[in-house]
């Protein structure tokens, strides 16, 4: 069972504070006029009323978008040197619920089949304060999809928070939340419970974009020649990549290797790739999607369907991916357009 | 573990092969267990890594990849010489799968160097003639110095049926197999429909030919077997790169039933 409270904001962030020494704390908070994810250095610089940030936390934290892999150095043969597990704790507040259930898309890619070492230890040292959402940008379509605007289930987060004016009402969503969240608070009951559904509604109001998502896998695969793809690839799409890189649940990576100028040491560097690039699936004699409009099928059906990779779908709703196409291609307009046919 | 890290194999052979594809003899230290079908990452640091399927499995960690040098890691490895060593991560993906293929009548297609992963399949099946019934090999190349494992094919030619095939005839007095695609002879090989397995290896675009003419021959889509070939960047389904349509082809395959790939888009199958 999970401990739900109210506690008072000033009493909230005074915990916050005093978590710094075990901590490296990171969250919402300004940086040249935008509200972005970043370390601070008191919770005074957070802007929890935040509406979206340009990148998420999950994927600036947890799946870094330049991770180093190894180092290697010549002698007389080549050694590879392991690399250290990331060791530092660190918590993640005000993540909304489209970004938690995005860490919890990465996990299926990175702790599903094969672990990969780095980013399964960053998530276990990250501690993450979730935050419900009061208000909607434009291009959220979470509703439509599960994953908000108020996070469902109690997974993804160690604590949930609720704004409640001057108060959070704050549950507790793990063991290691219970250990270390013992400030005192008010046990929240049935009538702060239906405040909270009350919230929940008035921000369910005020999300304008929607998408239906069913049935989109055998839709998706009726239409792979509809011309929506091609009719947006030519006159719009500038394989920019805008939209990958701003997606929470996009995983791909490249892998490069550094080598210094004498050749004697180097490294492995992985870092964020994109389909959208057009060697991205190259092989030797041939490429699998030479054409724009088959990248941008493959970015679009990636996230509004192949609910058989993982068996969810691909997008938590976000919006960013529209919300920073320079030309303003919508995934949820091409959905729409396909199904209207 | 961490699968990111490779680890060290000594290069204890290299036989050219045909022009530009030479095989490299391998051995690692300690436990090593692969599949036919399979493959690693070989590369080296500071110059990368591609898959490359095995193309012969042996005992004690040692094993084999056929290697065409058409791009920066290969043309590295085409450098390197006997005692030399590779960096390896692996072994990834299924495999073929062998065990559904026991007691039945197989028949074996490939093309180019599709038959380089196709060698430790017909290794084990000549290791265990008596598990497997009637085995055909058709083989396909573009010209007779195209065609990969000269005397294998020989010596396999005396326990299963191998018929060879190649696009163009170089010299054609002394050429005394077909010429033409390899689709053309799949009438020839003895297929038992109600039973047979077919695993089918080469350009993806042979494949699709290969498929069909099979299904019209009344095999079923769900034994016939195709390898796959993606770009990959690490083996263990997570780069993303080899997706194709929800599957990670490095890790779902890269061998396929027909019924799981055939109309997938971004692909010719």
């Amino acid at each position: 069972m999970s401990t739900k409270r109210l506690v008072s904001k000033e009493a909230f962030f005074a915990w916050l504070d005093s978590l710094r020494k075990d901590y490296r704390l990171l969250g919402p908070a300004g940086r040249e006029g935008q509200t972005v994810f970043r370390e601070i250095s008191s919770s005074g610089e957070l802007s929890m009323g935040y509406t979206i940030t340009m990148l998420s936390p999950g994927k600036l934290f947890i799946y870094k978008p330049e991770e180093e892999l190894f180092t290697f150095r010549t002698e007389k043969e080549i050694f590879i040197d392991t690399p250290p597990v990331p060791g530092e704790k660190q918590l993640i507040v005000g993540v909304h619920p489209c970004d938690t259930n995005a860490i919890l898309y990465l996990d299926r890619t990175f702790l599903g089949g094969y672990r990969d070492p780095y980013y399964e230890a960053r998530r276990k040292n990250s501690f993450i304060i979730s935050l419900n959402c009061s208000t909607a940008s434009q291009n959220c379509f979470c509703s439509s999809v599960g994953s908000g605007p108020f996070l469902k289930a109690g997974e993804g987060c160690d604590i949930l928070l609720t704004d409640f004016g001057d108060m959070y009402l704050a549950e507790n969503m793990s063991k290691r939340a219970e250990e270390i969240f013992n400030i005192k608070g008010k046990k929240a009951g049935r009538k702060e419970l239906e405040i909270k559904s009350a919230k929940e509604k008035s921000v369910l109001a005020t999300i304008e974009k929607t998408v239906d998502v069913r049935g989109l896998d055998r839709l998706f695969r009726e239409n792979m020649n509809h011309p929506v793809w091609e009719r947006t690839a030519d006159e719009r799409c500038l394989s920019c990549s805008n939209c990958v890189m701003v997606c929470p649940t996009c995983f791909c990576y490249n892998m490069a290797d550094e080598t210094s100028l004498d050749l004697s040491t180097g490294r492995r560097l992985r870092h964020l790739d994109a389909c959208h690039e057009i060697r991205f699936a190259e092989v030797s004699g041939g490429n699998f999607r030479q054409q724009r409009a088959a990248r941008l099928r493959q970015f679009v059906t990636h996230k509004m369907n192949q609910t058989g990779q993982y068996g969810v779908i691909g997008t938590v709703g976000c919006g960013r991916c529209i919300t920073w196409c320079p030309t303003g291609i919508d995934l949820t307009e091409m959905t729409k357009e396909i199904r209207k046919t | 573990m961490n699968p990111l890290l490779p680890f060290k194999a000594r290069i204890t052979g290299i036989k050219t092969e045909i022009e530009a594809v030479r095989t490299y003899e391998v051995s690692v230290e300690g436990a090593f267990h692969a599949r036919p079908g399979q493959f690693n990452m070989v590369g080296y640091p500071g110059v990368g890594e591609a898959p490359i399927s095995f193309s012969s499995i042996g005992r004690n960690g040692s094993f084999s990849h056929t290697i065409k040098a058409v791009g920066r890691v290969t043309e590295f490895l085409d450098g390197l010489k006997e005692g030399d060593i590779v960096f390896l991560r692996g072994p990834y993906g299924t495999g073929w799968p062998l065990k559904k293929a026991e007691g039945r009548d197989i028949l074996l297609v490939a093309g180019g160097l599709g038959l380089a992963p196709m060698r430790p399949v017909i290794e084990t099946i000549l290791g265990k003639r008596t598990l497997f019934g009637h085995v055909s090999l058709i083989y396909g190349a573009r010209n007779e110095k195209q065609i990969l494992f000269m005397e294998e094919l020989r010596k396999w030619g005396k326990e299963i049926s191998v018929l060879l095939t190649v696009d163009e005839v170089l010299r054609p007095r002394s050429w005394k197999h077909n010429t033409g695609l390899v689709t053309d002879l799949l009438d020839q090989a003895r297929t038992d429909s109600d039973g047979s397995i077919a695993f089918i290896c080469g350009p993806e675009i042979m494949m699709r030919f290969v498929c069909r003419g099979l299904i019209m021959t009344g095999l079923s889509r769900s034994r016939i077997f195709v390898s796959m070939e993606r770009r990959m960047k690490c083996g263990i389904g997570h780069c993303g790169h080899c997706q194709q349509y929800g599957f990670f082809v490095c890790r779902d395959g890269p061998v396929f039933s027909y019924d799981e790939v055939k109309g997938l888009p971004d692909g010719l199958l």
